[in-house]
């Protein structure tokens, strides 16, 4: 059963994947920052108990898993995997997560919040993840009663959650609107109508792989409906403007950086995550334009070549040799 | 995840930036957070100032504690989070103004537990249309949303039944 990065999905062409993630909390304990391990142990076998015993057949391909048996590597693969949060992974608590076979759910326990449920799909898929999220939801309230107040909503640990809890995501691949800078004002003007633009795997604006996350700011005042109905729409139009800015680029050109980045990935003996990832993102955008005609999903391979998915994979490694085993690794995927 | 910076060590500190409303994240280790000469205040900074001047509280809020957690009001304002979901309750008056500047409402409006999901799943859907989504899932061997499908159609011929 495939992850959200090895399938194709709706749109992925830009569209590379949907977040669902809902906060919820129980009353009458501290949230998790506050909680003592024995509070946090109870806390675990509590959700653990009204999942996994739930009787629901769904709760069959789920699987509870004690993050103090995950070794590292693991914990930060996860992250690179977007399965949970580099915050969770940071912790050394009691923590859990709750994961079903293809990591499309999972539950993270005791994370910012008690409960977080994230739902991760491919391509643009919101209110289809909306949509199990919700039930994950309903299941757990009917044994666990989550706190709510009518006017506040679901009760979170940052008051910036409160309302519906809700915190919906796509992540985009804007390769064209990043290299002429129109991103930047794009970002500015989303962020006034309270949704928030971030590059993904990079450091500042500029995101190595031109792979952007937009996401919800306002959850207070606004249903989780009118919240996907909105994201929807400034992820429609972003990517719009991404196919005009597109069009614009020269044809020799495009091919020219498109055909010398896929050379380059099939014939690399080393390889850093950085310039992998610029490569992938030049030939993501050659395979979506038609220009590159290739099988691989460019994504998956993105993914499975970060630093942790390798060493996962291949054993702890020196960042020199990793960039070896990533070289081979890229070469294999793409030849 | 590794430091952005060096690429060696673990990313201990993570940076969040909004300068102009373009959100920035730096994951950077121990040694490269110093020399970004980040103090570990920014973030802190950002989120209590959104709660206004807490000196001019008056002393009856200044001495009230959330009766499970014991956090004041002023923890919660300087750590730009809540102890426990009954802080909400004690601080309710005291949090309005600055939830009405994030979110520009302080009224809930969506998903109410225990009541019928508001969430619109389309309308239209029927049983039938179900059933095909079901088949296509089982097909494409995604069988936690098939179950979550079949659990639906359950629950709409259930509905239909009484």
């Amino acid at each position: 059963m495939s992850s959200w990065y090895q399938t194709n999905g709706p749109q992925d062409d830009i569209a590379v994947s949907s977040r669902i993630r809902l906060a919820r909390n129980l009353s009458g304990i501290p949230f998790p920052a506050r909680m003592t391990n024995l509070e946090r142990a109870k806390l675990n076998a509590k959700v653990k108990k009204a999942i996994m015993e739930s009787n629901t057949p769904f709760a069959k391909s789920l699987k509870y898993i004690d993050m103090r048996d995950v070794p590292e590597t693991q914990k930060y693969a996860m992250v690179e995997r977007h399965i949970i949060s580099p915050e969770f992974a940071k912790l050394k608590d009691e923590s859990a997560v709750i994961l079903s076979s293809d990591e499309s759910i999972s539950i993270m326990i005791g994370e910012e919040d008690h409960i977080r449920i994230q739902v991760i799909t491919s391509g643009l898929q919101l209110s289809e993840a909306y949509d199990v999220a919700e039930r994950i939801d309903s299941l757990l309230h009917g044994s666990l009663q989550f706190a709510f107040d009518s006017n506040l909503g679901f009760l979170t640990e940052c008051p910036t959650n409160l309302g519906t809890g809700l915190r919906a995501s796509v992540m985009l691949h804007l390769p064209a609107l990043e290299n002429s800078g129109e991103i930047g004002e794009l970002s500015s003007s989303i962020a006034k109508i309270g949704f928030t633009v971030r590059g993904m795997y990079g450091e500042g604006s500029k995101s190595a792989a031109a792979l952007y996350q937009v996401s919800n700011q306002v959850t207070l005042g606004l249903s989780e409906k009118n919240a996907l109905e909105n994201l929807n729409i400034i992820t429609t139009q972003l990517m719009e403007k991404e196919l005009e800015s597109r069009k614009k680029i020269d044809t020799i050109s495009l091919e020219d950086i498109c055909f010398r980045a896929l050379a380059t990935l099939k014939n690399a003996r080393i390889l850093s995550s950085s310039e992998m990832m610029q490569l992938i993102s030049r030939v993501k955008l050659g395979q979506s334009m038609g220009i590159l005609k290739i099988d691989a999903l460019p994504i998956k391979v993105l993914v499975e070549a970060q630093p942790f998915m390798l060493m996962q994979k291949y054993g702890i490694l020196e960042p020199k040799d990793r960039d070896i085993y990533r070289a081979n690794m890229v070469r294999e995927a793409f030849g | 995840m590794l430091c952005e910076k060096c690429g060696k060590n673990h990313a201990t500190t993570h940076i969040k930036t909004v300068v102009n409303g373009i959100v920035r994240e730096y994951n950077l280790c121990e040694n490269c957070a110093k020399a970004f000469s980040y103090s570990g205040n920014t973030l802190t900074g950002v989120l209590a100032s959104m709660f206004g001047d807490i000196t001019n509280i008056s002393s009856t809020v200044e001495q009230k504690q959330c009766p499970v957690c014991r956090s004041s009001f002023a923890d919660i304002a300087k750590s730009g989070k809540a102890g426990c979901t009954e802080c909400y309750k004690t601080f309710y008056n005291e949090l309005l103004p600055y939830l009405k500047r994030v979110h520009g409402s302080t009224k809930h409006v969506g998903k109410i537990p225990n009541s019928a999901p508001l969430m619109a799943r389309p309308k239209t859907e029927t049983v039938e249309d179900l059933r095909a989504k079901l088949s296509q899932l089982v097909a494409a061997e995604n069988y936690e949303q098939a179950a979550i499908v079949r659990d639906k159609i359950k629950e709409m011929e259930a509905a239909s039944n009484e």
